[in-house]
């Protein structure tokens, strides 16, 4: 049953990798591996969230981490620059829902600012998905640019032919 | 001598159409620069290059006779394109490797630009697909899915139609997220995980590229770059919420 969580998890992370990345129009020579990593990715941390009890930015960090190397291995293969790999597949990891919850909790509590039991409460909604929002970004473009800095000269030269 | 302005003036114009047509299609900052300087080596110029938000100042200067071209160049506004990231790329290294004419360069430049996109039908049922994923990655059931994938359906034709028709771009991402919500919101009178469709039904509308390039170009060192880039994506989150605030106003009484 575990086994069928996590590939059902890293099918559906694929299908949205490739889906939010299309909006982006990458090269078609892209759509595997982008498919690839965002389910590899989303898997990883699906994993360490539910199995491990890692909280949501390290889970992050070490999934976009494993993206990021494997969008600097496979980025000869697809004759594409890193970020064109890696990009739309740290897409379906986005925490889109704490963002717009942090808007509404804002909304909230300035409706809210005679009451200040829910006044409190809103406050601590907005702090804590705004905490969230943050972090998880940093995290996930951090790990996936890490490899760039380690290698620099690979990363910057992905999509030269020949080898100089 | 002549010649060698007439070279120096259109390798500079060249330089400076790239480097903004780059820039205006969600290319991170440090990858504009270095594909810039690295097409004016391949010319034997040095390019000094400045790169804000709106905007691309450059210099090239000739290593032999020192003269200058300078030139300051408006970014447009374009659909962010990794298919133009990655051959504009790779552009650079030909240039470079293959010792190209300038006339060559420009033929092969205006190939990649003028290449059509992917088909707008066919993203249109990716992104579909990939909102319905989404809701089953937050748990929705197969009831739900498909309400998301067919409210997805009507809010991405909705943002499309409306980008073509060049209606801004804060009233497109408020109102497609406003019309795929209220589409979602029929999942209230089933029997279903009604909460995680409508939340989720919006999701296809979130800004994660000009996220992550901003992060990306904080981390690089263009500070102003990045904070301008995540601004933007931030009054978007903004729009995006108060598109689906209506619909929850209209359907919950009730946002959180």
């Amino acid at each position: 049953m575990i086994a069928v969580d996590i590939l059902s998890d890293a099918f559906f992370a694929a299908l949205a990798g490739i889906g939010f990345g299309a909006i982006s129009d990458p090269p078609l020579r892209a759509f595997p591996y982008i498919a690839l990593l965002a389910a590899v990715g989303h898997a990883t941390r699906f994993c360490l969230m539910t199995f491990f009890g890692v909280d949501i930015a390290m889970g992050s960090l070490a999934a976009s981490v494993i993206i990021g190397f494997g969008s600097i291995w496979l980025g000869k293969n697809a004759r594409s620059p890193m970020t064109v790999l890696y990009i739309p597949a740290l897409l379906p990891m986005i925490p889109g829902k704490f963002a717009y919850n942090m808007v509404f909790s804002q909304i909230m509590f300035l409706q809210t600012m005679n009451n200040p039991q829910e006044r409190t409460l809103y406050m601590d909604m907005f702090f804590s998905n705004c905490m969230v929002t943050c972090s998880v970004i940093f995290m996930l473009a951090v790990g996936a640019t890490l490899p760039m800095f380690i290698f620099p000269k690979r990363a910057h030269s992905i999509t030269r032919k020949k080898k100089g | 001598m002549e010649h060698k302005n007439k070279s120096l003036l259109d390798t500079g114009k060249f330089i400076a159409e790239y480097s903004s047509h780059m820039m205006g299609c969600g290319v991170h900052t440090s990858r504009v620069i270095r594909s810039a300087k690295r097409i004016g080596e391949a010319f034997g110029y040095v390019v000094k290059i400045s790169v804000l938000q709106k905007s691309i100042i450059l210099t090239l200067q000739d290593a032999e006779s020192k003269e200058r071209y300078n030139e300051v160049v408006e970014i447009p506004a374009l659909p962010i394109s990794f298919e133009h990231n990655a051959e504009l790329s790779a552009l650079s290294w030909e240039t470079y490797d293959e010792h190209l004419s300038l006339e060559e360069v420009k033929e092969r430049y205006r190939k990649i630009v003028e290449a059509p996109a992917i088909h707008p039908l066919f993203v249109l049922i990716l992104a579909a697909l990939a909102n319905a994923s989404f809701c089953a990655l937050f748990g929705g059931d197969w009831c739900s899915r498909g309400i998301v994938f067919s409210s997805t359906l009507a809010g991405m034709f909705l943002k499309q139609q409306m980008a073509a028709a060049h209606i801004n771009h804060y009233i497109v991402f408020a109102l497609s997220a406003f019309v795929a919500s209220l589409c979602a919101s029929i999942s209230l009178i089933f029997d279903t995980t009604a909460e995680i469709a409508l939340t989720t039904s919006v999701l296809y509308l979130v800004p994660g590229v000009p996220l992550i390039n901003g992060v990306i170009d904080i981390l690089e060192g263009h500070t102003l770059n990045g904070f301008a880039r995540l601004a933007q994506a931030a009054l978007l989150i903004v729009c995006i919420a108060v598109g689906l605030s209506f619909t929850l106003m209209l359907v919950k009484d009730n946002l959180l």
